[in-house]
């Protein structure tokens, strides 16, 4: 259905690009908005145009910060002989919530993909061999990538890449999340998880 | 399982329809058009959330309208009671909702309630290419196997990206080689498991499909059926209980060996989505020497053998639909199929365009029959009564 205002029919099309929106879900967002009084809207307008403004990317691990280098990458509690690869920010911060990794971050900003026309050069593979080279200390990298078909791949391409370089490359486990009860895990998942079990 | 209710909301030429379903044998009867199939298919669509009669959800929608919805009550075994729909709206697509939380993936659906159908469509089974057969197996096994159906799933992206490298890259192959192995690795391990699942079902398989066609024929000829990979040498890998180990070494040789064939046709030749399933009659391969009447009758025998394995292989019994399939039978083999129906103890749904088709059965009063007549978009239970059907 087109809508009657060519402004609102604006907004409906930019908010419907968004991951997870459709139309229908986009024209109650504006309509929604229409509603707010402009303080309001225009504090979201604000933290969108400063999101653009002003986050850049670490020169190091490329995770997103205010400052550059990263609070992770300028601590001196780190340990900066462990490296965990990630694909995007946002794993950092599911990572950094465990308080149980004391090493650095490196952001790849994506996974191989040739349908998306993603290769190792269009994500920071190449940074990461650097970063291995130029006697950061490095040591052992912790593969923290999606468990799909394009994660695989991506872990694959960096072992065999990073291996000849002296460095230990591990990869978490996957399996079923702690504190997930049963009945929410996939069934696949499940299938998985009763063919790798162990001696209690 | 039963499909206790089911409510269907412009949804091709229903408007709404609400319907009460018999525990066992359902019958609905009606002129060509007048909605029969789109019930069934409704049906089908709570079980596999698709139709089986059209390839986009867009065509379901009946005309003027910009959305459906199809909604349905189950019973079962494991779980006693349970609901589910879809619903399609244009532009924001489909939504599998069970007991009113949203599945999170299409998949996840499936193998909640079992479905076997019979269709038209069937005869494609035994005359026409390998893909017909390969969808036949990979559907049947999805529904017993969530795991398979992740594998196969998986395994079909891996080709597609696979694919997109050889198009990409096939001009450079000292890049194309660096660039195949994360995916080849994937490939071959994804591949074996499904090929070895493939080939250990089929082995199971080729019993039940045995007993079906006796029952429906009594000629004592015997099917059988063989799994031919293209993976792994050797006329049949169902003779053997043949674990994925054993696959994949000579799977990835397989796959190397044909690198430069997938080169200059861009595509993978080698791996499970090539595969092909045989069928043979009294050891004659049914696709070269078999009459019109013995394919149907096979097509026919492979869904009742699908019905019966699954009624030993799941904790749920399956819902059955046959569209239309008196139409191509004779009185007797007619006789003989709603005899196989009534003696199983599962719930199953059947069109017939001509209620006299099966009126030797109509005709008892069997508690366990009940029969629906649509016409003009009103769907009615017919009753049984001293003086004939009422409504
Ligand atoms: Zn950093």
């Amino acid at each position: 259905m087109q809508l009657i205002s060519e402004t609102l029919e604006q907004a409906v099309e930019q908010l419907a690009r968004l991951p997870g929106m459709g139309r229908k879900s986009a024209q109650r967002i504006a309509m929604h908005l229409l509603k707010q009084d402009n303080e309001q809207v225009f504090r979201l307008s604000k933290a969108i145009s400063d999101l653009k403004k002003n986050i850049q990317y670490c020169s190091t691990c490329f995770n997103i910060t205010d400052k550059d280098p990263c609070p992770v990458c300028s601590s001196p509690k780190r340990n900066t002989g462990v490296v965990c690869v990630v694909e995007e920010p946002k794993d950092v911060y599911v990572i950094e919530r465990t308080k149980e990794f004391t090493g650095r971050y490196h952001v790849l900003g994506g996974v191989i993909s040739p349908l998306q026309d993603v290769g190792p050069n269009e994500i920071r593979i190449n940074e990461l061999v650097q970063r291995i080279r130029n006697g950061e200390g490095i040591s052992e990298l912790i593969l923290a990538l999606n468990p799909d078909a394009e994660g695989e791949a991506t872990g694959y391409y960096i072992n065999k890449l990073v291996g000849p370089l002296g460095v230990n490359v591990t990869r978490i486990a996957h399996g079923i999340p702690m504190g997930t009860e049963l009945e929410f895990i996939d069934d696949a998942t499940l299938t998985r998880a009763f063919a790798g079990r162990r001696t209690f | 399982m039963i499909n206790t209710n089911i409510s269907l909301t412009n949804f091709r030429n229903h408007e709404h329809t609400d319907t009460v379903w018999g525990t066992h044998v359902n019958i609905i009867t009606g002129p060509n058009g007048a909605g029969k199939t789109n019930l069934l298919d409704a049906i089908h669509y709570l079980c596999m959330g698709r139709s089986f009669t059209s390839s986009s959800d867009l065509y379901v929608v009946k005309q003027g309208h910009s959305g459906f919805l199809v909604k349905g009550s189950f019973t079962g075994n494991i779980r006693s009671h349970f609901e589910i729909s879809c619903s399609y709206e244009r532009g924001d697509g489909k939504n599998l909702r069970v007991n009113d939380s949203p599945l999170e993936r299409h998949a996840d659906l499936i193998g909640l309630v079992p479905v076997v159908l019979v269709s038209p469509d069937d005869k494609k089974l035994t005359g026409e290419g390998p893909a017909e057969r390969r969808s036949f197996l990979d559907s049947m096994i999805s529904q017993t196997s969530p795991a398979y159906l992740d594998d196969l799933i998986r395994y079909r992206k891996i080709v597609r990206q696979r694919n997109k490298l050889l198009t990409d890259l096939g001009h450079q192959p000292d890049r194309l080689e660096q660039m195949l192995e994360p995916w080849d690795l994937q490939l071959v391990e994804t591949g074996s498991r499904i090929v070895a699942k493939r080939a250990s079902v089929v082995r199971k398989f080729r019993d039940y499909m045995e007993q079906a066609h006796e029952q429906l024929t009594g000629s004592g000829m015997r099917p059988s059926m063989t799994y031919k990979s293209n993976c792994i040498d050797g006329p049949d890998l169902t003779g053997d209980n043949i674990a994925d180990g054993d696959i994949r070494p000579a799977y990835s040789q397989e796959l190397a060996a044909s690198v430069k064939k997938d080169c200059e046709r861009r595509l993978t030749v080698i791996g499970p989505h090539r595969d092909d399933l045989v069928f043979f009659l009294d050891d004659m391969e049914l696709r070269k020497f078999g009459s019109q009447g013995q394919h149907r009758i096979y097509a026919l025998a492979l869904k009742m053998a699908q019905l019966y394995y699954y009624t030993d292989a799941l904790e749920d019994l399956p819902v059955f639909l046959l569209d239309d399939v008196f139409g191509d039978l004779d009185a007797r083999k007619t006789d003989t199929v709603m005899n196989m129906l009534l003696q199983h103890p599962g719930q199953s749904f059947i069109t017939a365009a001509h209620p006299d088709k099966i009126s030797g059965f109509t005709g008892i009063d069997d508690q366990r029959i009940f029969e629906y007549h649509i016409e003009d978009g009103v769907m009615q239970q017919l009753i049984r009564g001293d003086d004939g059907l009422s409504t």
